[in-house]
């Protein structure tokens, strides 16, 4: 491998280092997820963070609020992820006041997109947006390592996202009630945080719909059953 | 101009008593000078026009375009220095494009001329240089569709984004229409005029009535319009030879599909064609006219 | 230029090349906690400073202060940790004054996570920041790295699994003060008692509404240096005189230059210690 990248071409294909974190690096070794549903968006996240072998913080909220009704999931350094959305929730702060309007979510993944690209050298960081406005709807957006921007129905980043691609594809219903949605993340990441070692403490979820912003909030000792929306 | 040898007009960051910046009033008479230029904007798009005044013989009819285009959606018509709205053009298509560099996506027509009254607001400020001597007519189009953002991959689900609310969605994207003056002022509007015909244009532009939610007037008939008001503008300075340059924008299901276009030939022509005409019987149409107007009311 | 020079790290580096040892900082193998209780909030200590297997500082100061109602407890380097402590109370100070408010928890958070972003984990300082303000009580981690956390009790620095231990097995919620400060003392205690780079004793800084801040130095001394049970000084005498031979001022003379210094009671006189006789040319 030459020089401190990232990746490396092997026989078989390009190698990405998920692992190339500073040592003592505080990692979101997370499961994080956000979907559409029939009246807006779903996002979803664990609540484990690591450095090295040690859970820094059990409780962690990876769902992160960037507008009024703009939010994103964080994966990958902790450092990193906060400092890119604190640096776009300073713009959309702005944007709202210059434009006398709110910013859309693709202003919000586009303001992401720039920054995580144009710093993917120095960055470590995979986040999903997912934003709901009355006139566009429900949006999910999902930015990987590199930098390049994707939209879709769902999105699923993070360590333990790689033991939930079968479950959601097999799951996934377009046009899900509320109801069916929360189930369906809730059940997406029960499954994540059971297989991948970096995943755990409670499942933590945040519903957007014209009737605005509802957290809920999981627990393991509860079986992920409740104690639901507060 | 009682303001004369008084000093207080000299220099641009310089009051006078009363509160007046001569320089900025004397911008506003280049402008005044300036060939005519108006815009409409009907629910189903805008059209920009202007009088362009053959100042040689020797040029080029329909070379040497006066309406420019900003953005994709955008155009820009001034009154003026020529120059000076050059360089204003200039700077309005940094700004979108500087937008689109950040936002990944189309600059919305209201921040392109809050950029602009910006910009032409700051050159009111200082000794080192001297206002704009242009008035410029920005017109553009809000796409009304879902847009993406440049360099996406992908779509979202195939039953369309969730939770839109259909009363909200109609109010998504629509026409454009703002006039920048000297001292940075802008406003939006229905129907815009500047230059030397800007009171005969202003006085035709009232009588269409554009403001009601009935207006009945479609993108052609702006066109038509537009045509009609720049040659009665005209009527002053009838010893001098005009050309007359349009553009327009419609909606995405319209005829430029939501970009700033052009008129076609053969619709510039049969616009002009129609404004001469009613220009000729101007003398004993002219009740007809005023019947005319008062059945579509 | 500002900012920091790497001409060291580079000279370490080439020398490390060569076989030389790099150079130790003196780093605080630490343990430092937090806790929040009903009407403010216990950051606690222990007191040790380490390089490398040595222990620098039997007594050393963690905790710090930024405002009169906001302190930090410091892990990592202990020369970063005391600099960008120093630094974000001087400009939090300057901010107070120019805003005219009482500084703000969230505010020492947001300017410590961005100084230490900017330096990209290099400014090896790993803090609990803590305090009062008119917004109610704060506690939070600062990372190296520059990511924080916001939790009710927290602990850091290489005894931090000992504290956490502690925290995980008697925190309670809805804590009054006296029990603030218990568990934050007992999971220092268990730092310095189970890590080992942790050691000494028990700081505290108890910071409450409406109060004036307290800094209990030294509230535990549970390593306090004791007589020594036996003596190992030999009786005088125990050594046997074989013989004895005095030499005299004059003897010695003969081989060496004897300065006669002034007696005390000429005060006035200056005391030469040491004179050089140097040969005329």
């Amino acid at each position: 491998m030459i020089g401190p990248g990232t990746g490396m071409l092997g026989e078989d294909g390009i190698h990405i280092d998920m692992n190339h974190l500073k040592s003592g690096e505080v990692n979101l070794g997370t499961s994080i997820m956000a979907i559409n549903f029939k009246d807006g968006v779903i996002l979803g996240a664990d609540s484990r963070t690591t450095t090295g072998a040690y859970i820094a913080n059990r409780v962690t909220d990876k769902l992160t609020q960037v507008h009024d009704t703009i939010w994103c999931c964080r994966s990958g350094s902790a450092a990193d992820t906060q400092a890119v959305a604190d640096i776009v929730q300073y713009h959309l702060g702005m944007y709202g006041i210059m434009n006398n309007e709110p910013p859309t979510t693709q202003t919000a993944a586009a303001l992401f997109q720039e920054l995580c690209y144009d710093n993917k050298d120095q960055l470590s960081a995979g986040i999903i947006i997912a934003g709901y406005d009355k006139r566009n709807g429900g949006q999910v957006y999902s930015i990987p390592l590199g930098g390049s921007l994707h939209k879709g129905p769902y999105a699923i980043a993070g360590s333990g996202s790689t033991y939930i691609y079968g479950f959601c594809d097999a799951h996934w219903k377009e046009g899900m009630t509320e109801e069916e949605g929360v189930q369906f993340v809730k059940d997406a990441l029960r499954e994540a945080i059971k297989w991948d070692g970096s995943s755990g403490g409670v499942i933590r979820l945040v519903v957007l719909t014209a009737q605005g912003a509802q957290r809920h909030l999981y627990l393991p000792d509860q079986d992920y059953r409740g104690p639901g929306y507060k | 101009m009682t303001s004369i040898g008084t000093g207080y007009d000299l220099s641009n960051s310089v009051f006078s008593p009363d509160g007046r910046n001569f320089q900025v009033e004397y911008a506003v008479k280049a402008v005044e000078n300036g060939g005519t230029s108006i815009g409409i904007r009907t629910k189903h798009g805008v059209v920009l026009a202007c009088e362009k005044i053959i100042s040689s013989k020797l040029l080029k009819p329909g070379a040497n375009l006066r309406i420019s285009t900003v953005d994709r959606h955008a155009g820009v018509v001034t009154s003026g220095l020529l120059p000076d709205g050059r360089h204003l053009i200039s700077r309005a298509r940094d700004e979108a494009s500087s937008w689109r560099q950040t936002y990944k996506g189309p600059i919305p027509v209201h921040a392109l001329a809050s950029r602009m009254g910006g910009y032409v607001q700051a050159y009111t400020l200082y000794s080192s240089v001297r206002p704009f001597g242009v008035t410029a007519i920005l017109g553009g189009w809000d796409s009304e569709a879902e847009l993406g953002v440049d360099g996406q991959v992908g779509f979202g689900p195939s039953v369309g984004a969730g939770g839109k609310l259909e009363d909200e969605v109609v109010k998504r994207g629509g026409p454009g229409l703002y006039m920048i003056e000297p001292s940075g002022l802008y406003w939006g509007y229905y129907g815009a005029a500047t230059g030397k015909g800007r009171q005969a244009a202003k006085a035709e532009l009232e009588k269409l009535d554009l403001a009601s939610p009935t207006c009945s007037l479609s993108l052609k008939d702006a066109v038509m319009e537009a045509a009609r008001i720049i040659y009665v503008a005209h009527e002053d300075s009838k010893d001098k030879e005009f050309e007359l340059e349009m553009t327009w924008i419609s909606t995405l299901d319209g005829p430029t599909k939501g970009q700033h276009q052009q008129v076609p030939q053969e619709l510039l022509e049969e616009a002009e064609k129609a404004a001469k005409k009613s220009l000729e019987g101007d003398d004993d149409e002219e009740e007809e006219e005023e019947e005319g107007d008062a059945m579509q009311e | 230029m500002p900012g920091f020079d790497f001409s060291n790290y580079n000279r370490n580096a080439a020398l490390h090349a060569r076989g030389v040892p790099l150079p130790k900082a003196t780093s605080t193998g630490t343990t430092i906690v937090g806790c929040i209780f009903d009407n403010g909030v216990v950051i606690a200590a222990d007191t040790r400073a380490t390089s490398g297997p040595i222990v620098a500082d039997k007594n050393c100061e963690k905790l710090h202060y930024i405002s009169p109602n906001i302190w930090c407890a410091g892990a990592g380097t202990a020369a970063d940790t005391e600099f960008t402590t120093a630094l974000i109370s001087s400009n939090l100070e300057l901010h107070a004054l120019s805003t005219g408010r009482t500084p703000r928890v969230v505010t020492v958070m947001t300017l410590l996570k961005q100084h230490l972003f900017r330096y990209q984990g290099h400014i090896g300082a790993y803090l609990v920041v803590a305090g009062v303000d008119p917004t109610g009580i704060g506690l939070f981690t600062v990372h190296a790295h520059g990511s924080t956390d916001k939790l009710p009790y927290v602990t850091m620095g290489s005894g931090s699994l000992a504290a956490m231990a502690v925290f995980e097995s008697t925190w309670k919620r809805d804590c009054t003060k006296e029990e603030a400060i218990k568990v934050c003392s007992e999971a220092i205690l268990a730092g310095i008692f189970n890590d080992l780079g942790s050691g000494s004793n028990v700081d505290v800084c108890v910071i409450e509404k409406d109060k004036p801040t307290q800094l209990l130095r030294n509230y535990f001394k549970p390593n306090e240096r004791v007589k020594k049970e036996r003596d190992y000084k030999f009786a005088r005498g125990t050594t046997a005189v074989l013989n004895e031979k005095v030499i005299t001022k004059e003897e010695i003379g003969r081989y060496v230059t004897v300065h006669e210094l002034s007696s005390g009671s000429d005060s006035d006189s200056l005391v030469v210690v040491e004179k050089m006789d140097v040969d005329e040319v």
